[in-house]
């Protein structure tokens, strides 16, 4: 895909990808690398979902505004909290 | 008060000159110095005419008991005070497009007017109103009104709803009071969609009228944040007056033009601000825009994705399946041929010998009975050929005999034979010879020729 890979397009994509399995037209090669192209795209909706799931992260806007200019200043006060 | 001239109801008219015909003294009442006894219905238009003189003016109070009837509609304006039954032309309160519910503060503007009634119909005195508006909080709303249909002429409620909204957004923004039960509806919606991403609040004061900046200010900064992909704007429960903060024309515009959706869950049922008109999604509770926020059930989705996983499994499986299968029988397939071909073969080749043997036997026995009509013909003609044949050779053994040498011999003849066993036929070879065999019927001897 030329455009940026997002949840819904992958969701999208695979649905396309089992209907066209499903109609059962498609050649070997064909099926092979459509099964191929299914598996990364699952393997992707797995991993957004696990992105998801790791517990509800809360934060205040202005911690996270703090935070990113921190992020961005060269010696920051904060400590164990830089990525 | 501006109701400047007050209504003299006897004297004004009883002084009129219009009144006619006038008064039928013989039904006057005796005791009585009062003029008249005039005809009613001359009183009552004179009574409507004189009350039409009043000024025109504007009154402020609540309405109660609105009913609409086929012409005019009625409703009575109240204070603490006093009252006044209206009457407004149904086709000019129609035009305003309001709603009137009991308790709304009216300013209303007309002036007073009688209905004479007649022989089958009853008077009535109303305020006739021309103008109104509601006051207050419904002057707020009329103005609303105007704003959301200027922002809707600009497009603005669009733009918003153009925005993609991602099904399963890692960074949520949402924008509510502190404290208050939204902030809990919201949690209890994303967790109602197993949903555990990363929430940024940026909290403002969301009771306030003067809150509207605040409010802007923190959608922009969440907007300015490019990991936040969808923010909620959330206030939970509240008057109406409340609700005008969300109706702010700049922070409307601000929704607006957002790079971000923005889900609202401020309006009430029948009150929708304009921000739930700018947003791109309203929703009438925190809980359920926290699940438009998060439109994917992300426990459904995981089983969904290991669905696809399988079915992906599952169709490589069986596109290989069936293929070997197909590729199998095809590959024996040249076998079956060759083996059909040689069980054909095989049956040919035994009807072939049976034939045969049969085609033998049949011959067989055709052939001995060619042989015993030819072995009969046979010794037909030969017994008749034998007979013949045997009396040939008779004769021919008697010719022989006759000439056999033996026979000469022994009649005395004797046979010259050289060492051989030649015939010595002349005189000449036997000198030449010169030791011939004499051959007696009886045996040879050997000789010496001498001469």
């Amino acid at each position: 895909m030329s455009e940026e890979r997002t949840y819904e397009s992958a969701v999208a994509r695979i649905e396309e990808i089992i209907r066209r399995l499903d109609s059962g037209e498609a050649g070997l090669r064909e099926t092979l690398a459509l099964v191929q192209e299914g598996r990364d795209l699952v393997e992707y909706c797995a991993s957004e979902l696990e992105a998801v799931s790791q517990g509800l992260q809360e934060l205040r806007l202005e911690e996270l505004v703090a935070r990113l200019e921190g992020a961005g200043a060269p010696a920051p006060a904060e400590e164990g909290e830089q990525p | 008060m501006p109701l400047a001239p007050r209504p003299r109801p006897v004297h004004p008219i009883a002084s009129s000159k219009v009144i006619n015909p006038a008064p039928e003294s013989s039904d006057a009442l005796v005791e009585s110095d009062l003029p008249g006894p005039y005809p009613v219905g001359a009183y009552a238009a004179q009574l409507k005419r004189r009350l039409r003189e009043f000024a025109r003016v504007q009154l402020v109070g609540e309405v109660w008991g609105v009913r609409a009837g086929r012409a005019r509609v009625y409703f009575e304006l109240r204070d603490a005070r006093g009252a006044l039954p209206c009457s407004m032309w149904r086709s000019d309160f129609e035009r305003l497009g309001v709603t009137l519910s009991d308790g709304l503060r009216l300013v209303v503007g007309g002036g007073c007017d009688y209905y004479p009634g007649s022989a089958t119909s009853s008077p009535s005195f109303s305020f006739a109103v021309s103008e109104l508006r509601v006051a207050g909080e419904g002057d707020l709303l009329l103005q609303l009104e105007r704003l959301r249909r200027q922002l809707a002429a600009e497009g603005l409620f669009e733009p918003q709803k153009r925005l993609p909204r991602p099904l399963l957004p890692r960074t949520i923004g949402v924008v509510t009071g502190e404290r208050g039960k939204a902030r809990d509806d919201v949690l209890a919606g994303l967790r109602r969609r197993g949903w555990g991403g990363r929430l940024v609040w940026a909290f403002a004061p969301v009771q306030d009228r003067h809150a509207a900046p605040r409010i802007a200010a923190a959608l922009r900064e969440l907007a300015a944040i490019p990991e936040v992909e969808v923010v909620i704007v959330a206030r939970g429960g509240g008057s109406l007056a409340d609700l005008f903060a969300f109706c702010d024309e700049a922070l409307c515009r601000t929704v607006a033009l957002l790079r971000v959706p923005v889900v609202s869950s401020v309006g009430h049922h029948t009150d929708r601000t304009l921000l739930d008109d700018v947003a791109a999604v309203s929703c009438s509770t925190p809980t359920h825009a926290a699940e438009a926020a998060v439109p994917v059930d992300c426990r459904a989705a995981r089983a969904e994705a290991s669905a696809f996983a399988r079915r992906l499994r599952d169709h490589a499986r069986r596109s290989i399946l069936v293929r070997a299968r197909a590729l199998g029988h095809l590959s024996r397939a040249p076998a079956e041929h060759v083996a059909r071909h040689r069980q054909a073969l095989h049956q040919q080749l035994r009807e072939l010998r049976a034939s045969a043997r049969r085609a033998c036997a049949e011959g067989r026995s055709l052939a001995s009975v060619h042989l015993r009509v030819l072995s009969r013909g046979a010794t037909r003609a030969a017994t008749s050929e034998q007979a013949r044949r045997r009396a040939e050779l008779e004769q021919l053994a008697l010719a022989l005999t006759a000439h056999d040498p033996e026979r000469t011999l022994s009649r005395g003849y004797a046979l010259v034979e050289d060492a051989e066993g030649k015939p010595v036929t002349s005189a000449a070879r036997a000198r030449a010879a010169a030791e011939v065999a004499i051959r007696f019927h009886d045996g040879r001897v050997r000789a010496r020729v001498s001469g």
